[in-house]
């Protein structure tokens, strides 16, 4: 166990939940988890299963009802807070990440200007850093909360749904710098989300809420293989194992699609989403092969052999 | 600017020489009047302002959430108790001090009291017509004691409740003056809290801001400003809730190190302006205070209201 990297945040026993006037709502019962220096953890869940709480008690915002955590530094924090201040700027944003370290005079030394400067670089904000935070779109938006959580000089960052309500664009881009952050400069990062296929790909452990109030932990594709994503989120029509959704092959027509690389992955996507089925020596062929400037389609059908150069030619034809 | 025009010449000559008629008005009326717009004009705009950020509500203040309400109520009954009851010492009840005092327990009750309805009341909008009604109540209440209090108590309470800076003496003064510079310098050491409560509770707790040590903070300086402010001043409105976003439309900063020094001259200057057209320069005839800072202020939030749709702290 020598060559594990150290320990950065470590929780023995940890009960999460609140109390709310007389009762008290348990969402996690006794967790001994651990975040390692530099990895990546996407923390995943159903709504509502406490998600926000656990990574507020984390924090040390949130009192756990019972149990420890053993951090080595403060954490850094994103959360979905909303800030309403339509007149702050990236700048001043980012500047709420040294306030740990500063004065009741909150005057700046020249180090805490540089780390504000390093910040925005990392998430590269430097053409905006004086614009206001109404100017901006979501996803500047959470790249610069990013930003204020990197000024504060933690090793650990902890998020709470870092790419919600950003196009796909944005949350690749964000996940992408997270996957960064953690290799290159050193930092360990725990990611609530809902991004099952970017956590897949990015991180370097799961930890999966499961519905006993407990959270199991393992890398993606052992989670995936065991079946603990399926026994968790309970999908319906998506198969995890191929990544994709379950068709149905409804049209009771067999095809032989004979072809390779994207153009015969999107070949294939496009007739199991119109419910055809796929067999050997079926009676209908398609072969599709790149040519210099495109693709092009062939379909045996009948005894007849007809050519097209775009995937809904094809699906017209067969649905003739 | 008064009832009496007095030349300018004339008014330099008074500023040295210590008589004359000119003299006494000066340094009996004018100049403690101007001193007490530009404490009370200060004083109102950092309440606001505080509240504002406390409550992350561009529509909060003083006036409009109660506070000043709850300080009239308080002087109201210190007065009725004093005149109630003889035996009492009559001077203990009736000095700026424990005028002052009394106001400020009243406003920092009702802050009190506001901050733990918003607890239960997320809403922004529902928190103000809970402010409305705390200060309808309290309102009411005044009512009450002065419909038992006698004719000449009464006419001077009308009067205070009016608004005026004109009936502020050098003793109560000096003490309007300690309270505010006190509330201002408490402000001033808030400028860590009062940025972050920008960014919610839960980002001031991640950047380890004391919240709760903060927000008690918050509730004495606005308190104590307002309270001494209405104990001298009657409740003047609008001041509170306006200075700060008309600062805001000259300097647009988020940052309350740079904002608490706008918004105490701000509120210094639009009372003093406030103040000359109450008097109607040049004639005998004087408007209640606060239906010229109403006159102003409403039309400003309106507008801004209209002009940015979504205004913020």
């Amino acid at each position: 166990m020598s060559d594990l990297p150290a320990i950065a945040l470590q929780t023995t026993d940890l009960v999460v939940g609140y109390k709310k006037e007389t009762e008290t709502i348990q969402l996690f019962e006794s967790l001994s988890l651990e975040l390692r220096s530099g990895e990546l953890v996407c923390f995943m869940g159903s709504n509502g299963i406490g998600k926000t709480t656990l990574i507020k008690t984390l924090a040390g915002i949130h009192k756990p009802l019972d149990g420890k955590i053993h951090r080595t530094q403060e954490a850094a924090l994103v959360l979905t807070d909303r800030i309403n201040s339509a007149l702050m700027t990236v700048r001043d944003l980012v500047t709420y990440g040294r306030y740990p370290y500063l004065d009741w005079n909150l005057s700046l030394t020249l180090r805490d200007s540089q780390i504000i400067d390093a910040a925005i670089q990392q998430v590269r904000l430097e053409h905006i850093i004086d614009k206001r935070l109404v100017e901006l779109s979501d996803g500047q938006i959470q790249m610069a909360m990013i930003a204020k959580a990197l000024a504060q000089d933690t090793t650990v960052l902890l998020l709470d749904e870092p790419t919600a309500h950003l196009d796909l664009n944005n949350r690749v881009e964000i996940m992408n710098l997270l996957r960064s952050l953690s290799r290159n400069a050193g930092k360990t990062i725990l990611v609530a989300t809902h991004e099952l296929d970017l956590a897949l790909q990015t991180a370097d452990r799961i930890w999966l809420a499961t519905p006993d109030k407990k959270i199991v932990e393992g890398i993606p594709e052992d989670l995936v293989l065991n079946g603990t994503f399926d026994d968790v989120f309970q999908f319906k029509g998506f198969d995890l194992k191929t990544g994709k959704m379950t068709h149905t092959p409804y049209r009771n027509i067999s095809v032989q699609l004979m072809g390779s690389g994207y153009e015969y992955l999107w070949t294939k996507n496009a007739l199991e989403r119109s419910g055809y089925e796929f067999r050997q020596e079926a009676p209908i062929r398609i072969n599709v092969r790149a040519l210099d400037n495109g693709f092009v389609w062939t379909l045996f059908m009948d005894s007849k052999e007809f050519t097209y150069s775009a995937v809904s030619q094809l699906l017209k034809k067969l649905s003739d | 600017m008064g009832s009496v025009t007095i030349p300018l010449g004339k008014l330099l000559q008074s500023f040295v020489a210590d008589t004359g008629v000119a003299a006494d008005i000066l340094w009996q009326f004018r100049i403690p009047k101007a001193l007490t717009c530009v404490l009370a004009g200060g004083a109102l705009a950092t309440g606001g302002l505080l509240m504002q950020t406390l409550f992350r509500n561009p529509l909060a203040g003083p006036d409009v959430l109660g506070l000043t309400s709850g300080s009239s109520l308080l002087v109201a009954l210190l007065l009725m108790i004093g005149t109630l009851t003889p035996g009492l010492n009559n001077a203990l009840f009736q000095s700026p001090w424990s005028v002052a005092i009394a106001a400020s327990v009243g406003g920092i009750l009702v802050f009190i009291l506001i901050i733990f309805i918003a607890r239960y009341v997320k809403d922004n909008t529902a928190l103000l017509i809970v402010g409305l009604m705390v200060s309808a109540a309290s309102s009411a209440l005044v009512n009450v004691l002065q419909f038992t209090s006698q004719a000449s108590d009464l006419q001077a309470f009308v009067i205070w409740m009016m608004g005026s800076v004109g009936g502020t003496e050098w003793p109560e003064l000096v003490v309007l003056s300690i309270l505010v510079l006190v509330g201002v310098a408490m402000s001033y050491t808030l400028i860590k809290p009062l940025n972050s409560l920008l960014l919610g509770e839960n980002y001031a707790a991640g950047l380890r801001v004391n919240i709760k040590q903060a927000r008690f903070w918050i509730v004495v300086a606005t308190g104590l400003m307002t309270g001494a402010v209405t104990a001298f001043c009657g409740p003047i409105a609008f001041v509170g809730l306006a200075v700060p976003h008309l600062v805001r439309l000259i300097l647009p900063v988020t940052n309350h190190k740079v904002l608490i020094p706008a918004v105490v001259l701000g509120g210094a200057v639009l009372l003093l302006v406030c103040d000359v057209l109450a008097q109607l320069p040049g004639s005998t005839q004087i408007l209640p205070l606060n239906a010229v800072t109403s006159l102003i202020g409403a039309p400003v939030v309106i507008w801004m209201v209209i002009k940015a749709k979504r205004i913020s702290v």
